[in-house]
């Protein structure tokens, strides 16, 4: 499977009266936009809100993150399954759009956490999209619309505003293109490189809001999902996308998977990559221990693998599939690297493992998603909802987003941790 | 004008407080004014900006008779200096020294919340005992280098006192990193900014692992204690059972303050009254089945049944509650602890049934 993606470097956006990219320029029609989000009958309205760096602004109810994306080919599907027809994601040619993200905020969600970013003071320093120019859209709810319903009518209000953007940038010269061509099947057996496979925690459902979980995959979720084989190119290219809410985990990140790239970048010359398997935590034991069984079973018997990093999503809960699993490949003889996120500040690092394997004795620490900060910074303007807005902490205490001083989760703030692996971010003992 | 001159207060045993060798370790608290033996060094260190006005001295079995009484007498007569800076020792790798330097740290702390600092070599049983709460220089085992020490020491408090964040911390704080100022790790753990992304690290430890090259791991795994468990119940029909769950729930208006993460509290509430009123504080599961009907977290209505069939004699009218969601496991066996040493002082309850999430 081969894809290109060809990246234009954005350095300035702007409202205008169409909708095009010229010499790094994104002008943007927001009446444009807006009809092309209000096309989905679910949507009362939507407010849309360009921002850049330095400016005094804080968006709110972040449930998304997405990077302007599209197929450079009319007859290919963007985000399939999404917004695009059902194909397999990942091979021709994407144009993706550098220093712009679309920042996709529910203002009427009933959720107590949601994600904040901001342009100006430590958030924006910490975080990638704090240092991008942004377009911000904020749909409310139409009348009789179901609440679920309509986070995935927000969430893929995101997904086509991307493509929108990104289509806008049709002849613009490329900056760079980098190239993703894997075919697995023709990997040498006989190569003396170390065969390695990536699994990926793609979701969790013990956060599932109102009992339901988020669509992540083609167009579904993944909740009952058994271990599958995916080609890592799918994951980039819009087959997998963020959850309804932002937890260290956005479209954005997952379209540039930091493993994946990794793992891609040391291909055919310290490893060989073969494949990636896309698997979901389990809230039963039953499921667990059965999903550990096939993923272990498909990572060593069908892929060949000698090696295998284990990737985890935010939650205490998915640590115990991730382990599982990497018991069961150990014993396959399939070595691994396991990540681990602590879940509290005190104690050591041994103290906040919560397996207990000897097997598993290469334990990567990456990052503590529940760290809190208090972010100094007093916002003025706001997006996505009011100086008013709830911002949540797990400690019973009432803050708002008008408040000179917020006290807040690192996994709220996007882009600052990053379950893909792209956060220059390690747990040390102090 | 030059900024105001900081008050610094010693804390030395006796033989560094030159009072006497073992044969004056019974002598109580006594206080010199300025530095005495190893305050010497301290204050060259400190240089103009700082001044030791006084030593507090104490006999070291003196104090080991009664370390939390002590501290709070001593933490007394260091609160009458005012100081903005507390040193204690360095106590190498004297044992009551070293609790006796940890104890008076952390008493000092909590009562003046100034910077305490203190040193004392690996072996010290006071390193584990106090890293919580001091600021513990790494020394040597024997009284040797104690110029260099004091150098260290008071770069560290001067380090605390500035408004300086670490710009390594995800977090941003004021928190010098243990590594760069020569101290015992204080059972924190931060996200801190790495020269490498999480993913490079991961290939290229997995790949030195493959090739069978020495790898390090990030975090060394832990050794958990394996629990027996308790003799069975005989006779149900007779037993006061009481009700206990980590899942969070709580009367409306969550009185006792539980955290919904990272919890550090539990509560003992009047189930009848619970019951009329309730909510959820747990963060880390999907609380509507609980919130529409908490009887499915804590078998109250089972267990009412029970006690009405004559199978079960009695149910404890109190419930049990903590939020147990990525609380460290060591808290989580204190408040076990707790709660197992309240039931037991109660006298009455024979058994518990414990439901988790």
């Amino acid at each position: 499977m081969r894809l290109e993606i060809e990246s234009i470097d954005i350095k300035d956006i702007r409202e205008g009266p169409e909708t095009r990219a010229r010499e790094g320029v994104l002008s943007i029609n927001p009446k444009e936009l807006e009809e092309l989000i209000l096309k989905d009958p679910r949507i009362r309205s939507v407010e849309i809100g360009l921002v850049k760096p330095g400016e005094n602004v804080r968006i709110l109810n972040i449930c998304d993150v997405v990077q302007p994306r599209c197929k450079t080919d009319p007859e290919d599907a963007d985000f399939p399954g999404f917004i695009g027809r059902m194909q397999t994601a990942g091979s021709g040619r994407t144009r993706s759009l550098r220093g712009i993200a679309v920042i996709v905020s529910n203002p009427g969600t009933n959720r107590k956490e949601t994600g904040v970013l901001d342009m100006c003071g430590p958030i924006a320093e910490k975080s990638p999209y704090g240092k991008m120019k942004n377009v911000s859209i904020a749909p409310t709810i139409a009348d009789g619309v179901d609440e679920r319903d309509f986070e995935d009518a927000v969430k893929i209000a995101g997904l086509a505003t991307a493509v929108y953007l990104a289509r806008a940038a049709e002849e613009h010269p490329v900056d760079e293109v980098e190239v993703f061509d894997l075919d697995i099947p023709k990997i040498d057996p006989a190569s003396p490189l170390p065969r390695v496979a990536f699994y990926y925690q793609m979701y969790t459902p013990q956060f599932d809001y109102l009992a339901t979980s988020d669509p992540c995959f083609y167009g579904t979720h993944v909740r009952n999902l058994t271990p599958t084989i995916l080609h890592p190119n799918e994951v980039l290219d819009g087959g997998v996308v963020g959850w309804n809410v932002v937890k260290a985990i956005d479209t954005y990140s997952i379209q540039n998977h930091g493993i994946i790239k990794e793992l891609y970048r040391r291909h055919g010359r310290d490893l060989n990559f073969v494949g990636v398997i896309g698997v979901c935590a389990n809230t039963e034991p039953a499921s667990r221990i059965r999903c550990a069984f096939m993923a272990a079973s498909l990572v060593k018997n069908v892929l060949g693998a000698d090696g295998v990093i284990l990737a985890k999503v935010t939650g205490g809960m998915p640590h115990i599939d991730l382990a599982v699993a990497g018991e069961e490949c150990e014993k396959l003889g399939v070595k691994t690297a396991i990540f681990t996120q602590p879940l509290t500040p005190f104690g050591t690092l041994s103290d906040t493992i919560l397996f207990n394997a000897p097997c598993l004795d290469l334990i990567i620490a990456a990052s503590a998603t529940f760290e809190r900060t208090k972010i100094p910074w007093k916002a003025e303007k706001f997006l996505g909802g009011t100086a008013e807005t709830r911002i949540f902490c797990p400690d019973p205490i009432v803050q708002y987003a008008g408040d000179p001083v917020i006290d807040i989760e690192e996994y709220l703030l996007p882009g600052v941790l990053d379950c893909t692996g792209n956060a220059r971010v390690i747990v040390k003992e102090y | 004008m030059g900024e105001k001159k900081l008050r610094v207060v010693n804390y030395l045993n006796q033989f560094f407080g030159q009072i006497g060798g073992e044969d004056k370790a019974v002598l109580g608290f006594m206080v010199k004014d300025g530095p005495v033996g190893p305050g010497l060094a301290l204050q060259k260190a400190l240089g103009d900006r700082a001044e030791i006005v006084a030593t507090v001295i104490c006999g070291d079995d003196y104090f080991a008779e009664n370390a939390d009484g002590n501290a709070k007498e001593g933490a007394r007569l260091v609160a009458a200096y005012q100081p903005d800076i507390f040193f204690a020792g360095p106590s190498f790798a004297g044992g009551r020294y070293g609790v006796a330097c940890g104890a008076m740290c952390k008493e000092v702390g909590a009562e003046l919340g100034i910077p305490v600092i203190t040193a004392m070599n690996e072996e010290n049983p006071g390193v584990d005992l106090y890293r919580k709460y001091a600021f513990i220089c790494k020394a040597p085992n024997i009284a040797r280098g104690i110029p260099e020490l004091a150098g260290t020491m008071v770069r560290l408090a001067f380090r605390l006192l500035s408004d300086e964040r670490e710009e390594d911390l995800v977090a941003w704080e004021n928190l010098p990193k243990p590594s760069e100022y020569n101290y015992f790790s204080r059972n924190l753990l931060r996200n801190e900014l790495c020269g490498k992304s999480i993913a490079e690290r991961a290939v290229e430890k997995l790949l030195a692992k493959l090739q069978g090259k020495p790898f390090e791991s990030e975090v060394t795994p832990p050794v958990f204690e394996k629990i027996p468990p308790p003799l069975p119940l005989r006779d149900l029909s007779t037993c006061e059972i009481a009700l206990i769950s980590d899942g969070g729930l709580v009367p409306k208006g969550n009185p006792t303050g539980l955290a919904t993460r990272s919890n550090l509290k539990w509560g003992a509430y009047d189930i009848e009254e619970l019951f009329q009123a309730w909510e959820v504080a747990h963060a880390g599961y999907f609380n509507d089945h609980v919130l529409n009907r908490p009887d499915r977290l804590v078998p109250y209505d089972a267990l009412r049944e029970l006690v009405e069939e004559g199978k079960v004699g009695k149910l404890h009218g109190t419930f049990f509650s903590t939020s147990g969601n990525c609380t460290v496991t060591k808290r989580c066996g204190e408040i076990g602890e707790e709660i197992g040493a309240e039931i037991l002082r109660r006298g009455t309850i024979a058994g518990a049934i414990l439901t988790s999430t």
